[in-house]
């Protein structure tokens, strides 16, 4: 193990600098516009994740010291997750990520492992996410070498306590009863299915069935695949000597077995049918209805990224300066939240979605004016205006992605684990700033149809269809609906026809 | 016998020092009365976490303008005459004529509406569905007026001038006890949010009053009546304060909501938006020395308001009697049992601040007692909420399995005794003194929790609370717990919600009341039988499984008297198909 790199960069001391510089500015007098206001200059170039990056006999780890409280705040994060469940195992992951925390270590049981984790005010916590896992540690600097000895039993040999587990799978099928009754909670699981398919690790839900599996055996079995050297990156801030804390990590970490790395998740094979689509949840006379007008989006890395990014600012994910939210709320007040989103995924094409909550006779009309946007965002070029505010936006909070040394360091290991090539930050505020009106307009025509949307409205469908009062738009412009049973909230099956609720 | 007490005392200084943090603030008050908070703070560079707070809520409304501070809130984005306007006079004059229609419309609602309410003609007084022929022109007439107004206003400005210079997470929030404004800004454009603020504190221009309106309707469809305890929980804030306004949320009553007037308005901004009645807080990367001489100018000419903000004069009556509030709802069931206490730095509000964390957490008694142990709650807690004028204490519990609201309530009861009856032991005291500890470090680890926490003391009641809470807290003694659990906790100063899952929203409870491993094993057979046709087979399953219950485990039985139970169903059903065949 060698240290790579012991460079602690200056940025502090460049932004104090740009500061002082600009004290010939001092506001002597309050001039009438802000646009007469003039800012002193912000150098700032993002600082590179190797400056921070250490080897631990092949095993990265990314620290960033400070010293301002008496805190250590430590991550290992490790490639893997949901993805890796078997069909009939699905939930698995999560109630790993929840297991490895709450049963004990094969040294220690679940209850002194919680008690000592508690009286030395250590915030520990494990996630197993869709394809990505983490364990935490914060505590006072005072109670780190106690706390660290504790997390990594934990890390390395969980426990998984046959008692604490029967707790645990109780709750989740306290948690299912619950999966229809927000409208949220309906709507977002069921854009995923019809985006990714049923059977896509985004998309599938646990049930009965595959919680009624877990035990024992299935968690240590994913445990071995995701949590060992192989798919791990390791991140630190806070109140540490990096020569010492690597010291630690390394006797800690001696022996612990390298598996095999996983690999990428994989990408669906649905193809997302397009059509007007409704479901209902357990409350029948809901107000509003909760709609997402929806298609399959882009690949992170997809050369027209951040040319779509900067679109769909424009269009709805810009917030009050977005011509969605402009158009929905501040002039029609038809809903509290109108925005659109570009969600892209790292290993396949993500998700390009709409989303609001209007009173249930203007959900048409909303729908109607995002369309509208959607497709003047195709047919007619940006004006310069929107294109250079959305863009300075961009480029002018830059510098807060690398403010907070944690927000930092989430960015470096993201990076290293999707492998990201690390000049991306250097270079990002240029490639903002090339996007001209052309390929605001070349990427919504490619990345926009909208024949191949798809609308998908949660709540009442006969107080909705008609449209509002005046006429402005009904659903049946839509095309023709599809209605979607609800799904039984513990089996998942879907659960009997519709029954309207009367005239 | 002297010395050795010195030294325990002078021991005990220090370790209390060594753990006690201390966050430096500037503070600063202008001659208009506007106090300043001020956190220069490296640790995250290039970047000024902003904000300002009216020490104004709902608790300052009263009936016929309930909601107004949050409706101030979403108006106070709309601009000035600088901001978000091509034409000043078109824009004051569409104003003008849409609040003279407005009021017109208001007189015939308020008259000829609501006394068709009254007498049971309309359901809804203003439903435009309701509306009279007078009252659908006058608001077609709104409606063309505000066309009309769009012309000349240049749309959210206010917005695009902050995100052309890097501002980020611009937003606000109202509460009971205050209205926060708040933005990221890049280190070298404080100045941009001097000017941006101040002229909006000097100037504020409230234009789309009216589209603005039916965004909070919307907001309230949303946040209340689409949750599924929205508005239930709303009602029992209600039943709780009985004379205090802390009795109406902050969103107010719809009927309020469509009955503000611009007089209403107009008087409301004198009284509390004036520099007399703010605190700004600036945390992160900035320079005191160049900042506040910005202050000073910008927010310095803000004019002190005619009047000083009114006191808050009503204060709750002392309950009498046990009340409850008896729902249901789509929804987990669930219980709340509240009860009043004291308000924010209040001497008791420590003591039962460490009650509740004691009761807290995952080694907390609440999760030990109810979750893990009798295993009729899925989640347990207790809260404190100490506002500015009054506080409460609360437990709440949602249940597992087939338990009821009633049990969780019952064990939360005994829970109490135990409080009231044994002191807290040493160790779970410690335990939550160090956790005390420790969150007092995490919570200055950003610039915006920072920003927040200041806002929100100063405009509880003092924002050095910040750093003497911590030792207020450290300082609560097992004797302390044990005397606030003997003095709040009466059944007359109780207050219980109580939900229940509606009729034919829950899912098929015989099968979830099972066990996860024997659920996926009935559902197996159930399967396995779904694929039989034949009655006589299925009749013989049955018999099979009922004449071998007796020699079962006891814990296997229920779930065969499932199967056998559902699999008669099925019989009965294929027998009536035949029948009707």
């Amino acid at each position: 193990m060698r240290l790579m790199h012991t460079k602690i960069p200056m940025i502090a001391c460049r932004t104090l600098c740009a500061l002082f510089m600009g004290l010939g500015f001092a506001a002597a007098q309050v001039p009438d516009h802000p646009d007469e206001l003039q800012f002193p200059r912000l150098d700032f170039e993002p600082p590179m994740s190797a400056e921070f990056l250490h080897d631990l006999d092949g095993i990265p780890v990314y620290l960033a010291p400070s010293s301002e409280w008496p805190l250590i705040d430590l991550t290992f994060t490790f490639k893997g997750g949901a993805f890796l469940e078997e069909p009939d195992e699905v939930g698995l992951g999560s109630s790993l990520g929840v297991m490895m925390r709450r049963g004990g270590s094969a040294r220690t049981s679940a209850e002194e492992l919680d008690e000592r984790f508690d009286f030395l005010a250590a915030n520990v916590s494990t996630t197993v996410g869709s394809d990505r896992s983490s364990a935490s540690l914060n505590c006072l600097e005072s109670n780190f070498s106690e706390a660290f000895g504790l997390f990594m039993e934990m890390v390395r040999e969980p426990g998984f306590d046959a008692e604490r587990l029967r707790v645990h799978l109780d709750e989740r099928v306290e948690a299912f009863r619950q999966r229809n009754d927000n409208p949220m909670s309906v709507a977002f699981p069921r854009m995923q299915r019809l985006v990714y398919g049923d059977d896509h690790y985004l998309a599938r839900e646990p049930t009965l069935d595959t919680v009624g599996a877990i035990d024992g055996d299935s968690l240590r079995a994913l445990h071995r695949r995701i949590f060992h050297p192989g798919n791990l990156v390791i991140s630190a801030t806070g109140d540490f000597q990096p020569a010492q804390l690597l010291d630690a990590l390394r006797s800690a970490l001696d022996g612990w077995q390298v598996g095999e790395s996983v690999g990428d998740p994989p990408a669906p094979v649905h193809v997302t049918k397009s059509g007007l689509y409704h479901t209902e949840t357990s409350q029948k006379d809901l107000p509003q209805g909760t709609t997402m007008i929806f298609a399959r989006g882009i690949q992170r890395d997809h050369p027209d990224a951040i040319a779509l990014t900067v679109m769909n600012d424009i269009l709805g994910g810009g917030g009050f300066t977005s011509r969605v939210t402009n158009r929905v709320r501040s002039d029609e007040g038809l809903a509290y939240t109108a925005v659109t989103l570009m969600r892209p995924q790292v290993y396949f094409p993500g998700i390009f979605a709409g989303f609001y909550q209007s009173k249930n006779p203007t959900v048409a009309l909303a729908a109607k004016i995002i369309m509208e946007e959607i497709e003047r965002i195709r047919s007619e070029q940006v004006t310069a205006e929107e294109l250079e505010r959305t863009k300075n936006g961009f480029i002018e909070q830059f510098p807060q992605r690398f403010a907070s040394k944690s927000g930092m360091l989430s960015t470096f290991v993201s990076d290293h684990l999707t492998g990201r090539d690390p000049n991306y930050w250097r270079t990002y505020r240029e490639k903002v700033a090339a996007v001209d009106q052309g390929d605001v307009q070349r990427v919504a025509r490619e990345h926009l149809d909208p024949t191949n949307m798809s609308i998908l409205v949660v709540g009442d469908w006969d107080a909705i269809e008609g449209g509002d009062l005046e006429g402005r738009a009904n659903m049946s412009e839509f095309g023709e609906v599809e209605h979607l049973p609800m799904l039984d909230p513990l089996t998942r099956e879907p659960e009997g026809e519709r029954t309207p609720t009367g005239p | 016998m002297r010395e050795l007490l010195l030294a325990l005392t002078v021991a005990a200084l220090l370790g209390a020092t060594s753990a006690a943090q201390n966050l430096e603030v500037r503070e600063l008050v202008l001659d208009n009365g506007m106090t300043w908070l001020l956190v220069p703070r490296t640790e995250e560079p290039n970047t000024v976490s902003a904000g300002w707070v009216a020490k104004v809520g709902s608790v300052d409304e009263r009936p016929g303008i309930t909601g107004i501070s949050h409706f101030f809130e979403h108006m106070m984005f709309k601009g000035t005459t600088t901001i978000g306007t091509r034409d000043p006079a078109a824009d004051a004059e569409l104003m003008d004529r849409q609040h003279a229609v407005k009021a017109r419309i208001n007189e015939l609602v308020w008259g000829q509406q609501y006394d068709r309410y009254k007498r049971g003609e309309i359901d809804d007084p203003w439903d435009p569905e309701n509306d009279t022929a007078e009252l659908r022109e006058l608001r077609a007439e709104l409606g063309e007026l505000m066309e009309a107004h769009r012309e000349t206003i240049v749309k959210n400005e206010f917005d695009s001038i902050y995100t052309n210079e890097g501002g980020s997470g611009m937003n606000a929030f109202t509460s009971e006890d205050m209205t926060f404004y708040f933005i990221n800004v890049p280190s070298n454009k404080f100045e941009l949010w001097c000017w941006m603020e101040s002229d909006r504190l000097d100037d504020s221009v409230f234009r789309e009053f009216y589209a603005e309106r039916d965004v909070v309707h919307e907001e309230r469809r949303m946040r209340l009546e689409s949750s599924p305890t929205g508005e239930l929980d709303e009602q029992f804030d209600a039943m709780f304060w009985m004379s205090s306004p802390y009795s109406w949320s902050p969103i107010g009553w719809p009927s309020d909501l469509n009955s503000y007037t611009r007089e209403d308005f107009d008087a409301y901004f004198d009284v509390y938006y004036r520099p007399n009645n703010l605190v700004g807080v600036v945390v992160g990367d900035f320079d005191p020395d160049v900042a506040v001489p910005m202050i000073e100018s910008y927010f310095g000419r803000l004019e002190r308001g005619p009047v000083t903000p009114p006191p808050v004069v009503t204060t709750e009556m002392p309950q009498v009697a046990e009340r409850r509030m008896i729902g249901d709802c789509e929804c987990q069931p669930q219980v709340e049992v509240r009860y009043h206490t004291v308000p924010f730095n209040h001497a008791d509000s420590f003591p039962l601040e460490i009650m509740a964390e004691v009761l807290n957490g995952r080694t907390g008694r609440l999760y030990k007692g109810l979750v893990e142990g009798a295993e009729i709650a899925s989640s347990a807690r207790a809260g404190t909420d100490h506002r500015k004028h009054a506080g409460y204490f609360s437990f709440s519990a949602r249940v597992k399995g087939d338990a009821g609201p009633d049990e969780l309530e019952a064990a939360w009861y005994d829970e109490l005794q135990r409080l009231q009856d044994e002191p807290v032991s040493p160790e779970e005291l410690e335990k939550v003194q160090n956790q005390v500890a420790a969150d007092s470090f995490r919570s200055l680890q950003s610039n915006g929790f920072i920003r927040l926490q200041l806002g929100f003391f100063a405009a509880s009641g003092g924002w050095r609370y910040i750093n003497e809470a911590p030792g207020r807290l450290r300082a609560v003694t097992v004797d302390d717990i044990q005397r606030v659990a003997n003095t709040y906790f009466d059944r007359t100063n109780r207050n219980v919600a109580s939900y229940t899952r509606r009729a034919g929203s829950a899912p098929d409870d015989g099968l979830a009341s099972l066990p996860p491993e024997a659920q996926a094993q009935v559902k197996m057979m159930l399967q396995q039988f779904e694929q039989l046709q034949d009655v006589a087979q299925l009749e013989e399953i049955v018999g099979r499984i009922e004449s071998g219950l007796s020699s079962m485990p006891e814990q296997k039985r229920p779930a065969m008297d499932y199967v056998v139970e559902k699999t008669k169903e099925r019989i009965e059903r294929l027998r009536s198909e035949e029948s009707e065949g």
